[in-house]
C-alpha cells in the first residue's frame, strides 16, 4: 500500500447536511476520523484528538491528512451566477476509489449501464475525441466529446447529442461538463469528489452545478443517485479491485482515450493508493 | 486439478449465464443460442467486469459493461462504442474445458475435461451449495432417514436410499463451502425424484446445522 501521494491531497468527508446530523465517523486512507462542526467551522480530528485542516467548498468539508497539503483545486463554475448548486448525498461502493473516477469518465457503458437515460442501443458508437495529459495545470481533459443521450438530464424533454468535457482536477476528484438541456449556451457541471475510505472501498460524493431552476431539489438528487447505483453494479463486480496501472492487464480501444490518459497520470505521479502496480 | 462438476447442464438453458468455481478459479458458463456451453475466466479483458453479468446475444457473450461481444472461441467480435472495427485477435478470453455427460457440465482449468465415471445409470437430480466439508456432509447424509429408512454409503458420494440410488458430485467452494449436482437412477419418477431432492434439502439443513451446533 502506498500513501504517500494521496496524503497530500484534499478528500470531501460530509456535506452540510451530514454535519447537521451531527459528528460523522468515518474512514479516509485507512485511517478514521471524525467530522464535525458546521460548515463555517468545520473540524476533522483522529482518535488520538490530532486535529487536520478542514475546510468547506462545494457543498462539502475537505481534509488533508498530510503534512505537505497541495492546494486544492478551483471549480471555478460554483461561483458563477444563477447555477444551482446540488449536493447529492453519498453512495458507498465497495471498489477502489481510481475505478470510481475511471468509470464516471467513460461514456462507452452509457447505452449498456444507464440504459434509457444515458444511453441507448444502436446509438453506441463514440466518435474520436481528445484526450491529454495538461501538464501546466497538473490535470487530465477530455474534449470534443459527443454522444446521444436518451434522456441527458433531469431538465431534459427528449434524446439528442450531448456535448461533454472532462476535467480530472486530482486522482479521486473530477469535473464533467455536459450540454445544458435548458441552456444550450451553457455548460451544466457535475462532479464526484470520491472518499477513499481503503484502497477497495470508497464513499462517492456527487456534487452539481447546474442551470435547472424547474426540477425539485428531491428528483434532481434523486436522478443522480440512480445512476450512481447503477454504476455501482458495474464497479463492485470488477477484477481485480484496484486499478491496474499496466497497459498489458487490461485492453483498452479508441474509446477509452480517457481512461489511458488517467492512469497515464496516476503513473506518472506516483498516485498508486488504490492502483495495481507492475511491481505490485 | 481434477475435472469438477459446476451443475446440471438442464438448469442453464440456450441463451443463459451462470457463474460457477472451480479450484479457486471464478467462472462464467454460458450457452448460446445454438445450444453450445463455454467456460471462461469470469473476467472481460477489457476494464476487469464480471462476465457472469452479461448477456448472450446470438451465439456471442456480451459484457455488461461496454456491451463488447465474444465467440464460443472466446475472441472478441464486436466492440460496439467503434461498431466499424474489426477488434483486434488478440482480444480473447480465457477459455477453459468443458464437457456435458450424464447431464452434468464438468470443467478443468488446468487441461481437457475429462468426467468422471458414473457409477450407475443415471438421470440429473438437481445442484445445490452446503456450507460444510466434505466429511461432514457424509456423515449428514447418513442422519437423514428417507422415507424411514437409515441411508446406506455404498461407495464415495453413492448413497442406497431404500430402492433409490443417489449420486452426490462435489465441487468444493471458498469459504468452506460445497457444490453439490446430485443424480439418481435413470428409472426414477417425478415423484421418486421428488421426495429424493426433498431429502437433499434435509441433508443440507442437517449439515449446517450441525456445522453451526459444533
Amino acid at each position: 500500500m502506498s500513501r504517500a501521494y494521496a496524503m497530500n491531497d484534499w478528500y470531501a468527508v460530509a456535506d452540510a447536511q451530514t454535519l447537521a446530523r451531527g459528528a460523522r465517523r468515518t474512514m479516509l486512507l485507512d485511517q478514521d476520523v471524525t467530522v464535525s462542526g458546521t460548515p463555517d467551522a468545520p473540524k476533522v480530528i483522529d482518535d488520538a484528538g490530532r486535529t487536520y485542516p478542514a475546510q468547506f467548498k462545494y457543498g462539502h468539508v475537505w481534509t488533508c491528512l498530510g503534512d505537505a497539503p497541495r492546494s486544492l483545486f478551483d471549480i471555478p463554475e460554483a461561483a458563477e451566477q444563477g447555477r444551482r448548486l446540488v449536493p447529492c448525498g453519498v453512495v458507498r461502493v465497495k471498489c477502489s476509489p481510481l475505478r470510481a473516477v475511471e468509470n464516471f469518465l467513460d461514456i462507452a457503458h452509457f447505452p449498456f449501464v444507464h440504459t434509457g437515460i444515458l444511453g441507448s442501443e444502436p446509438h453506441t458508437e463514440v466518435a474520436p475525441y481528445k484526450a491529454e495529459i495538461r501538464d501546466e495545470v497538473d490535470e487530465v481533459w477530455a474534449t470534443k466529446i459527443s454522444f446521444y443521450q436518451p434522456q441527458a438530464a433531469k431538465s431534459a424533454q427528449a434524446g439528442g447529442d450531448t456535448d461533454y468535457q472532462y476535467r480530472v482536477a486530482a486522482p479521486t476528484s473530477a469535473v464533467l461538463y455536459k450540454t445544458c438541456p435548458p441552456k444550450p449556451e451553457a455548460m451544466d457541471v457535475i462532479a464526484i469528489f470520491v472518499q477513499p475510505r481503503s484502497e477497495t472501498e470508497c464513499d462517492v460524493w456527487p456534487w452539481m452545478a447546474l442551470y435547472d431552476d424547474t426540477s425539485d431539489f428531491a428528483g434532481l438528487v434523486q436522478f443522480q443517485q440512480e445512476i450512481f447505483l447503477q454504476d455501482r453494479s458495474i464497479l463492485e463486480n470488477q477484477r481485480p479491485v484496484k486499478l491496474p496501472l499496466d497497459p498489458k492487464m487490461e485492453i483498452p480501444t479508441r474509446a477509452d482515450l480517457t481512461s489511458i490518459a488517467y492512469r497515464r497520470w496516476l503513473k506518472s505521479k506516483g498516485a498508486f493508493y488504490g492502483a495495481l502496480t507492475e511491481d505490485a | 486439478m481434477l475435472t469438477a462438476p459446476v451443475g446440471l447442464l438442464r438448469d442453464l438453458d440456450p441463451k443463459r449465464v451462470m457463474r460457477a468455481q472451480v479450484g479457486g478459479q471464478d467462472l462464467v458458463i454460458w450457452r448460446a443460442s445454438n445450444g453450445d456451453i463455454s467456460a471462461w475466466d469470469n473476467r472481460c479483458p477489457h476494464r476487469g467486469m464480471a462476465l457472469s453479468h452479461g448477456f448472450v446475444r446470438g451465439n456471442e457473450l456480451a459484457c455488461l459493461y461496454h456491451g463488447w461481444h465474444y465467440g464460443s472461441s472466446g475472441v472478441c467480435r464486436y466492440i460496439p462504442a467503434h461498431p466499424e472495427l474489426e477488434p483486434p485477435a488478440t482480444i480473447t478470453t480465457t477459455v477453459f474445458s468443458v464437457l456435458i455427460a450424464d447431464g452434468v457440465i464438468w470443467v478443468n482449468t488446468e487441461g481437457a475435461a475429462t468426467p468422471a465415471p458414473v457409477p450407475i445409470a443415471s438421470q440429473p437430480l438437481r445442484s445445490f451449495h452446503v456450507e460444510i466439508q466434505s466429511e461432514g456432509l457424509a456423515r449428514a447424509c447418513l442422519t437423514v432417514a428417507f422415507e424411514g429408512v437409515a441411508p446406506e454409503q455404498i461407495a464415495p458420494g453413492l448413497y442406497q436410499l431404500g430402492a433409490r440410488q443417489v449420486l452426490l458430485l462435489e465441487n468444493p467452494l471458498d469459504g468452506g463451502r460445497i457444490q453439490i449436482t446430485a443424480l439418481t437412477d435413470a428409472d426414477a419418477k417425478p415423484v421418486d425424484c421428488a421426495a429424493l431432492s426433498r431429502w437433499c434439502d434435509a441433508v443440507r439443513r442437517a449439515a449446517q446445522t450441525k456445522r453451526v451446533a459444533a
